[in-house]
């Protein structure tokens, strides 16, 4: 069966899985998207109001640290949506052994994790609202951009969600070698994530801003690509330098990830129980 | 000892967390200096002092924040083993609440205030009698947060919601409620002046204040002293109520 054909057959296949939770226990689903929605804006809330009190951040202006606020929530958002049910948070299926029940599928790895994690009812509690702020940002600053702009957007937001999955599954990776001690650790790495994008990173110390950008690379979930949307980073390239980024970061994830896999490939799980719990 | 062997037992790995509160604390700093830049004080706070009240904030992060490892114990099925002990459930909780806060003050509270000249804060406190007031104030913080940590378990056990989404939820908006992260004398529209009144407020900006030299400490420490004589009847009853509602699986 023809790649592309496959993946939106799968897609739709858990879109409506997603659905059917979302009517089959509503109290569930408005309580987790409150709370995913709560747990998404609230480190935002701050920084909006340091923004309207101060009159702007530094070089960034009250609407300009709006989007870059909306930025930052619809990558969240977008995370959410495409890599749910502990994709994003690979270090708990390697960690339980539910990496076997990936292996067990005849399909390729990445098909089944680009594919399983899709929610997109679960997760509009937070990509909703994230554009909608994003909407009023992009009203605020007055812009008026022609589809190059929003393709650059576009392109972005993509580059960004991929950069922080690849974090999350370099360090979700060390569960291969660890699997009790890291099972929890992309819980560590994403809150980390996501309370540290949406800050800008001006007035900090070169070294700390390069780390910033290097190995935490919050950087470019937020700063980085919205300096470049909204022109304060004059620089004709600045545009593709989170794309690149992404390049580097997916690369790198790769690779750790397949030599996790080969590792595992030679001891597997000792953790995994038939009845569901794990040691 | 026994919160720390569980803490750090596994590895190396609970290190991410004091890499994040530590980046987080110098952004906050960074972030302060460049929003005070041109500016003597804003809402009666210079510059110094939100720099002190920002890292004396984290130096003393988990009290204020009032967590136990209660959410913990529900996923994994342990709390039904602390029935079983000749203790108090809260007591069994506050114990081990405390033993992690301990360990984690000696290995990054104290020395991130020891780093404090080298972030170009002063973090000592306004006075000695501020100091004093402080440690009053933090032991009345903590009695507020373990009373909300407890009604948060018991709104889990009564709307049967995953322990997770109440602790998330506080997480996400807890830090804003108690000022921890922004004094309420930098929010705009009266904002902060609203939320003085809730409970939150009493876990990390009433003692945040006090250690400042800023607000009337025994206005402040009068409020502590409603809230944890309001919650903690609440917790009590709610727990009495609805322990025999909870269910428990395990894994």
């Amino acid at each position: 069966m023809n790649t592309l054909t496959r993946l939106c057959r799968l897609w739709a296949l858990y879109a409506r899985m997603d659905l059917h939770w979302v009517t089959r226990d509503t109290k569930t689903f408005v309580t987790w998207s409150i709370s995913d929605t709560l747990l998404n804006f609230g480190g935002l809330l701050g920084m909006m109001l340091l923004a309207q009190r101060f009159g702007g951040i530094g070089p960034w202006s009250q609407a300009q640290v709006l989007f870059l606020l909306s930025y930052s929530a619809v990558c969240g958002g977008v995370m959410e949506m495409f890599c749910g049910f502990n994709v994003a948070y690979i270090s708990r299926r390697i960690g339980r052994g539910q990496l076997d029940h990936i292996l067990a599928q005849p399909q390729p790895i990445w098909m089944a994790l680009a594919t399983e994690g899709f929610c997109p009812f679960t997760g509009s509690a937070v990509i909703l609202p994230g554009v909608l702020l994003m909407a009023w940002a992009v009203s605020r600053l007055g812009l008026r951009q022609g589809p190059g702009w929003y393709g650059a957007l576009a392109l972005n937001i993509a580059a960004s969600t991929v950069v922080a999955l690849s974090f999350q599954f370099i360090w979700g990776s060390l569960a291969f070698w660890a699997p009790r001690a890291a099972e929890e650790i992309n819980s560590a790495s994403s809150r980390l994530l996501r309370q540290l994008r949406p800050y800008p990173l001006e007035g900090l110390a070169p070294a700390l801003k390069g780390a910033l950008l290097g190995l935490l690379p919050v950087g470019f979930l937020g700063w980085a690509p919205c300096r470049a949307l909204l022109g304060m980073d004059s620089r004709p390239t600045s545009i593709w330098v989170t794309p690149l980024a992404a390049v580097g970061f997916g690369l790198i994830a790769t690779a750790v990830f397949r030599k996790g896999l080969a590792h595992y490939g030679r001891t597997g799980s000792q953790r995994y129980l038939a009845h569901g719990h794990r040691t | 000892m026994m919160s720390a062997s569980g803490m750090a037992g596994d590895g190396p790995l609970f290190l991410i967390d004091y890499l994040l509160r530590f980046v987080r604390v110098a952004l906050l700093l960074a972030i302060w200096r460049t929003l005070f830049a041109g500016r003597r004080a804003v809402g009666g706070m210079p510059l110094t002092t939100v720099l002190t009240y920002t890292l004396i904030g984290e130096v003393f992060a988990e009290p204020m924040a009032g967590f136990t490892t209660m959410a913990d114990a529900f996923w994994d099925g342990t709390i039904t083993a602390r029935f079983l002990r000749p203790m108090s459930l809260f007591g069994q909780f506050a114990a081990e609440a405390g033993g992690l806060w301990t360990v984690n003050f000696a290995l990054f509270s104290a020395p991130l205030l020891a780093c404090a000249p080298l972030l170009g804060v002063r973090a000592l406190p306004a006075s000695p009698a501020a100091a004093a007031l402080f440690l009053m104030s933090l032991a009345l913080a903590i009695v507020v947060g373990l009373a909300i940590d407890y009604i948060s378990g018991a709104i889990a056990i009564g709307m049967e919601l995953s322990p997770w989404i109440v602790d998330r939820s506080r997480r996400a908006v807890g830090g804003l409620l108690s000022g921890a992260i922004i004094p309420f004398a930098l929010m705009p529209w009266g904002v902060g002046r609203a939320l003085a009144w809730n409970p939150f407020a009493a876990l990390a900006s009433a003692p945040l204040q006090i250690y400042v030299g800023k607000g009337d400490p025994v206005r402040l420490m009068a409020l502590q002293v409603a809230w944890a004589a309001l919650l903690w009847p609440i917790a009590m009853r709610a727990w009495m109520k609805l322990r025999e509602r909870m269910v428990s699986y395990g894994g």
